[in-house]
């Protein structure tokens, strides 16, 4: 091997090597020429002597070279040559051999770009290893007590370890003393997530995704603008004016471009902001998850989300701003952590106004900030492991299935080797022969693996985004995918090479000679590789039936509303710029002129769709009494507000009384309609009618005016059927949600939809147009991307263990004709003939299945958090993917069998 | 040198042997290679310059010598050939062929 880097070295260092090796024979010529002169000759006729004498000088530096470029790179083309003339050849086989490569590399490198761009990417911003998240853990609450320093949260949390929470959001004060005089930040600078406002250019609106980010943000990540200045602490100051920073995207969208977005005037929820910044095309904010349209100064939030929203700043106990920090040079995250936790300990010790409150403190952890926040990392990292651990199985499966044919193909080639060994080729030189026409294989496989890839990446974003127009997760090819497709087409290569190459190579060449057919070991070998294909084709059957069923359970969940023939849409109203209470009107109006869309059989409105509900907040989320003002405390009932017609259009039965309708208003009696199992649970069977639901926190009480059939509300998994609908009119949620009961398509009234909106007002988007159905599926997408993904994977492994098995069987089978040939010479049926084979094909599955059973029962465990009313060890998903498996496995072996059987006697006979 | 002198060419390979040869005895370059092998045959032998390169290259890329660069005996730049302890080994092996060799024709033609 020392050899194969010398030369390789040699090459490398070729023109140096090509340099010194002309200054030596020049250094030569030199001093005979002076040897030659010194001796009585002239200086000129020396110098024609000493060359004349030394031969042709550019042929020998040629020759010279030679030895130490080219035998090296000729060996190689040679090998490259041989092997595309044995790949042609050998059509079928290369094609065959290709193709589930390609499928296989194709399928690893899209998940991988998929890893790569969640889990491997770092923010694109200068330097991102200095870049550090602050987040604190700590113990919540138990059930019952409220002693907690944290009094609200707003931003998302996460569970940690053992039982914490672990959340990146402080309050503004802890913020403000982080930052003062800290040794370890050269920058601390935050953000909160402003989520969707409607941005309004040029009387134009749409809906655009924002984040609220101090003066420091820009400079902290050090981004550069692509067009006017970002965000500085200027804008900061009390008093400076509105001003907003806006995504290259946006620009272009928007704008038509970074330069005409400058100076320009927009309204974001119907408040004045200029723009006077556009950031880098790459550049997509802190969190791959969020990816911001719009950057506004932090303390504008008071401005867009009204005076109410300042309180928060002053609020010790409420949770709401996100940080980052730069470490300062030289600094590490463990010293920075060191320095801050005690810091943040005696703050936060501060806002504790009990001895419950001071007993379980928050404590600061820094985390890495390179790749960004971890939404999209905690959301589909495990996923993600799962899919890689498929494909990866599946391109074992795929290396074990050419490994095996080339098996069956060296043996073919034994003679072809041993001749070339007896006439003296190296054996390295020829496993290095075969190893190469490997790669090549492999390499071909894996260029048709990319193109594979570039689809599979974008069914994959298809079928993960489910149709949501917020969707962020973009994954590309970029080079570092590209060279991990690379390497592992070569690592295939030599995978599924090596095993043969050396098989057929073996040193004891003089039984091939003789006799020209194989020994035992090789079929052993195919034995294993056959075994293991179906061993690994079980594992992913038993995948793609445990999530093809968990999406069977969740598709026959009863809902207790209409799925199909429903539209979905929402509407901000706020946002535009109407308030209470003309906007309960604007509205109510709205729901009547949708009702009169021809084909639109009802419509209603409510606080946000049936399945999302919960998501997006309740109605009411404080204690709920039942019965009297004294009475019971409602426990786990969900709160929505709903408009006139709502049970109607949902097709909810109305089981007592009515359903929320148009004498519903501001100033009547408030009213609420409960579910079924809510007026079981606390009447019996008693009437509920007229009786009272009590919201202690904002005392207020509800008459029962109507009993309806139990709906799943707030998600398929865990939804609830204990609902409490109170009327929209009484109860005015900012954001609604239309549904329109239609003939047809829903989708086909869209169009009309935007029209009556444009009507009323231009200034509201139309946002999160959805059919019901889609809408429902919206909250399953993972699982019906698993169970889409694995069936497909599922059926590739099946297909390619059982072109393994026939290849093996067949081999075998023509191996075996002489001694088919003489058991049916002795009077053996065609029957057992056939039986002969097919035994060999069910024992060779039997064996797989035994050894895959116990494998799949204990990986089944790692797949539990994905499924839905299934056990990991589901019996009947088992016998069904063994079933399967057997049948594919009788259907593969069938066809040599029954050429088994086929086999002339004779013939067979004549040819031994 | 009034006759001619014999060029290396009766025994293929032997070129490699001198190179070794000569290089156990004291680093060289290029030039003063050839210049000992025709010295110490008594100009019997007249190594034709041109192969001597390919053949260092060869002998190079085997690992059997080593090229460093260096000064001459009159102070030019030039690379100086060493013999490494594979290279030993190698001459010791051609040394004992070559004289099974000329043991055989020496026999051949004394039987002659």
């Amino acid at each position: 091997m020392t050899d194969v880097l010398r030369r390789l070295r040699y090459w490398i260092e070729s023109a140096k090597r090509s340099e010194a090796l002309r200054e030596e024979m020049e250094l030569h010529l030199a001093e005979k020429a002076a040897e030659l002169q010194a001796d009585g000759m002239t200086a000129e006729r020396a110098r024609s002597e000493a060359r004349r004498r030394f031969g042709n000088v550019g042929l020998k530096h040629e020759e010279s070279r030679e030895i130490w470029v080219t035998r090296f790179w000729s060996e190689l083309g040679q090998d490259v040559r041989y092997g595309c003339r044995t790949m042609t050849a050998n059509k079928a086989f290369s094609a065959l051999a290709v193709l589930s490569l390609a499928l296989g590399i194709g399928a690893n490198t899209a998940i991988y770009s998929f890893m790569e761009s969640i889990l491997l990417r770092s923010l694109p911003v200068a330097d991102p290893e200095s870049l550090v998240v602050l987040n604190w853990h700590s113990r919540p609450p138990q059930e019952g007590s409220r002693e907690w320093v944290i009094h609200g949260l707003q931003g998302l949390f996460w569970p940690g370890d053992k039982g914490t929470l672990v959340s990146g959001i402080f309050p503004y004060a802890a913020f403000e003393t982080l930052r003062e005089g800290n040794p370890v930040f050269s920058t601390l600078f935050g953000y909160f997530n402003g989520h969707n406002r409607n941005l309004a250019v040029r009387g134009q609106a749409a809906s655009a995704s924002s984040e609220y980010v101090t003066g420091d943000y820009f400079r902290g990540l050090e981004v550069l603008p692509a067009a006017g200045r970002l965000i500085n602490s200027e804008d900061e100051r009390a008093g400076a004016a509105a001003v907003a920073v806006i995504s290259f995207a946006t620009s272009q969208n928007r704008f038509g471009g970074p330069a005409n977005a400058i100076g320009q005037s927009i309204l974001v929820d119907n408040i004045p902001f200029t723009v006077i910044g556009v950031t880098p095309p790459e550049f997509f904010g802190v969190d791959p998850a969020v990816a911001p349209d719009l950057y506004l100064p932090l303390h504008t939030n008071v401005l867009v989300d009204g005076t109410g929203a300042a309180r928060m700043y002053g609020d010790g106990n409420f949770y709401w701003i996100e940080m980052m920090g730069r470490l300062r040079p030289g600094v590490s995250i463990a010293q920075a952590q060191a320095a801050l936790a005690p810091h943040f300990h005696q703050w936060v010790a501060t806002t504790a106004k009990t001895d419950g409150e001071r007993a379980n403190l928050p404590a600061l952890i820094l985390n890495p900030g390179a790749e960004g926040l971890g939404s999209l990392r905690r959301q589909y990292s495990k996923p993600l492991y799962v899919l890689l651990a498929m494909v990866g199985l599946i391109l074992a499966i795929t290396c074990a299935n050419i490994a095996n044919l080339l098996l069956a193909r060296a043996a073919a080639r034994r003679r072809e080797m041993a001749v070339r060994l007896s006439l003296g080729a190296g054996r390295f030189r020829v496993v290095r022969q075969l190893l190469t026409e490997s790669v090549m294989l492999a390499s071909l496989g894996g260029a048709l693996g990319v193109l594979f890839a570039i689809w599979g990446v974008r069914s994959l974003t298809l079928l993960l985004s489910n149709g949501r127009e917020d969707f962020t997760l973009h994954a590309e090819l970029n080079w570092s995918v590209l060279g991990v497709t690379a390497a592992l087409s070569v690592v295939c290569g030599l995978l599924f090479g090596l095993a043969p190459a050396i098989q057929s190579t073996s040193p004891d060449v003089m039984p091939a000679l003789k006799n020209g057919r194989g020994g035992g070991p090789r079929r052993r070998a195919q034995h294993v590789l056959v075994v293991a294909q179906i061993a690994v084709s079980f594992l992913l059957l038993v995948a793609a039936g445990l999530f093809v069923r968990t999406l069977n359970k969740l598709h026959s969940v009863q809902l207790g509303y209409a799925r199909e023939n429903i539209l979905l849409f929402s509407l901000n109203a706020r946002q535009a710029g109407h308030r209470d209470p003309e906007m309960a009107t604007f509205y109510a109006n709205l729901r009547k002129r949708f009702e009169s869309i021809p084909g639109v059989s009802s419509a209603t409105l409510s606080q946000s769709s049936i399945i999302s509900a919960g998501m997006a907040g309740g109605a009411y989320r404080g204690t709920m009494k039942i019965g009297a003002v004294t009475g019971v405390t409602i426990v786990g009932a969900g709160v929505m507000a709903a408009g006139p017609r709502f049970l109607t259009t949902m097709q909810i039965p109305i089981l007592a009384g009515r359903e929320i309708d148009e004498r519903d208003q501001p100033g009547s009696p408030s009213v609420a309609v409960i579910s079924e199992r809510l007026a079981r649970t606390y009447f019996g069977n008693e009437n509920p009618l007229g009786r009272r639901v009590t919201f202690v926190d904002e005392k207020r009480d509800l008459e029962i005016v109507g009993v309806s059939a139990n709906v799943r509300y707030g998600g398929l998994k865990e939804g609830s059927p204990m609902t409490v609908f109170t009327a929209a009119s009484q109860f005015p949620p900012d954001r609604v949600t239309y549904a329109l009961r239609v003939a047809g398509d829903p989708l086909t009234y869209v169009r009309s939809v935007h029209e009556v909106v444009r009507e009323a007002d231009s200034r509201i988007p139309v946002t999160n147009v959805f059919t019901q159905a889609a809408e429902i599926d919206r909250t399953i997408s993972r699982e019906i991307t698993f169970s889409k993904l694995c069936t497909g994977f599922a059926v590739l492994a099946l297909l390619i263990a059982c072109v393994g098995l026939y290849g093996t069987v067949s081999y075998s089978v023509a191996r075996q004709v002489g001694e088919i040939g003489i058991r049916m010479a002795l009077g053996a049926q065609r029957g057992a003939v056939v039986w002969m084979v097919l035994h060999r094909v069910l024992l060779l599955a039997a064996v797989g299945l035994a050894i895959s059973v116990p494998a799949a029962l204990s990986a089944s465990q790692l797949v539990k958090s994905f499924l839905f009313e299934t056990q990991p060890n589901d019996p009947g998903t088992l016998a069904l993917a063994g079933v399967v498996l057997l049948s594919a496995a009788i259907l593969a072996g069938y066809a040599p069998a029954r050429r088994a059987s086929r086999i002339d006697p004779l013939a067979a006979l004549r040819h031994e | 040198m009034g006759r001619k002198a014999q060029k290396n060419d009766s025994l293929p390979g032997s070129l490699d042997m001198l190179i070794l040869r000569t290089l156990s005895l004291r680093d060289l370059h290029g030039y003063g290679i050839v210049q000992f092998i025709q010295q110490s045959s008594d100009n019997e032998l007249l190594v034709e310059e041109g192969s001597l390169y390919p053949a260092l290259q060869r002998l190079e890329l085997n690992g059997w010598i080593d090229g460093v660069w260096g000064v001459t005996s009159n102070n030019r730049r030039a690379r100086i050939y060493k013999i490494t302890a594979a290279g030993r080994k190698q001459l010791a092996v051609e040394t004992r062929q070559y004289a099974k060799l000329t043991l055989a024709i020496a026999r051949v033609m004394g039987a002659g």
